[in-house]
């Protein structure tokens, strides 16, 4: 009979592979296909889509205006939590997270971005960013963890 | 997401295309969730390869909708006819629990 220890075992070292598997195959596959949907929508509206300004850059009259709001929540994976946790440790830059964050970014932008091509509005002014940290339990050695980024803005028809 | 509310409302300083000729002061709307713990804990295996946490995403997605609903009630109540200004503020209270939080100047129009 196989023991229950050496089923935990294989479990905890198959999770740390996934998470080899996910920060070295599925994560870059992800950004890949982000970067392919940034640039069709920088086709498509033009860089100047987005602006944090309160006022429209065009002068002429606005027919409607609605408040566009876009999210996603992100997390890392163990090996990247653990890396950052490592780096902490000596303080420092932490490039894992430092990546991830900027990843979340534009994974947000881009949703904001693909709403005002699916709605009939012209541009989104007064952009702001907000980011939150979400953890499912406070200072345990739970290892789910996320952050949330935030994006709206009002778009704005001419 | 594009928030379908009765009321109008911006987060610009001014509503485009009329002016304010009434303040009513700050409206706040917020809103504590949680997912069920079977999302929390397929969340909790997604996190071992990273990415995004779709289930999440939803839930905050659908409480800042709530939470803008609920500013926009105490706007309404106070005899206000639209909001201007309005920003969002997240916490995470408890663990798989989050707070959103939306408020802005609640100000008559015409």
């Amino acid at each position: 009979m196989v023991s229950f220890n050496l089923l935990w075992n294989i479990a905890v070292n198959g999770a740390w592979i996934v998470s080899l598997f996910g920060v070295l195959v599925y994560q870059p596959g992800k950004k890949k296909a982000l970067l392919k949907r940034e640039q069709a929508s920088l086709i498509s509206c033009g860089a100047n889509a987005l602006t944090t300004l309160s006022t429209p850059s065009k002068k002429s009259e606005i027919q409607g205006y609605t408040v566009l709001v876009a999210n996603v929540v992100m997390s890392p994976s163990w090996i990247q939590l653990f890396g950052g946790w490592f780096r902490a440790f000596f303080g420092g830059r932490i490039n894992t997270f430092s990546k991830l964050l900027e990843w979340a970014r534009r994974e947000a932008k881009q949703r904001l971005l693909e709403e005002l091509e699916a709605s009939d509005y012209d541009e989104v002014i007064n952009v702001r960013f907000e980011t939150t940290t979400l953890t499912k339990s406070k200072g345990s050695n739970d290892k789910t963890a996320g952050f949330e980024i935030l994006i709206y803005g009002t778009a704005v028809k001419y | 997401m594009q928030p379908n509310m009765t009321m109008p409302f911006s987060n610009t300083e001014t509503l485009p295309g009329s002016t304010i000729v009434q303040s009513h002061g700050v409206v706040t709307g917020s809103t504590v969730r949680a997912k069920n713990v079977f999302k929390d804990i397929g969340a909790g295996f997604k996190n071992i390869v990273g990415g995004e946490l779709k289930a999440y995403t939803e839930l905050l997605q659908e409480s800042r909708n709530e939470a803008l609903y609920r500013m926009c009630a105490e706007a309404s109540q106070r005899g206000a006819n639209a909001v201007v200004n309005v920003r969002f503020a997240t916490s995470s209270v408890a663990g798989g629990a989050a707070e959103l939080l939306a408020y802005g100047t609640a100000v008559t129009v015409e």
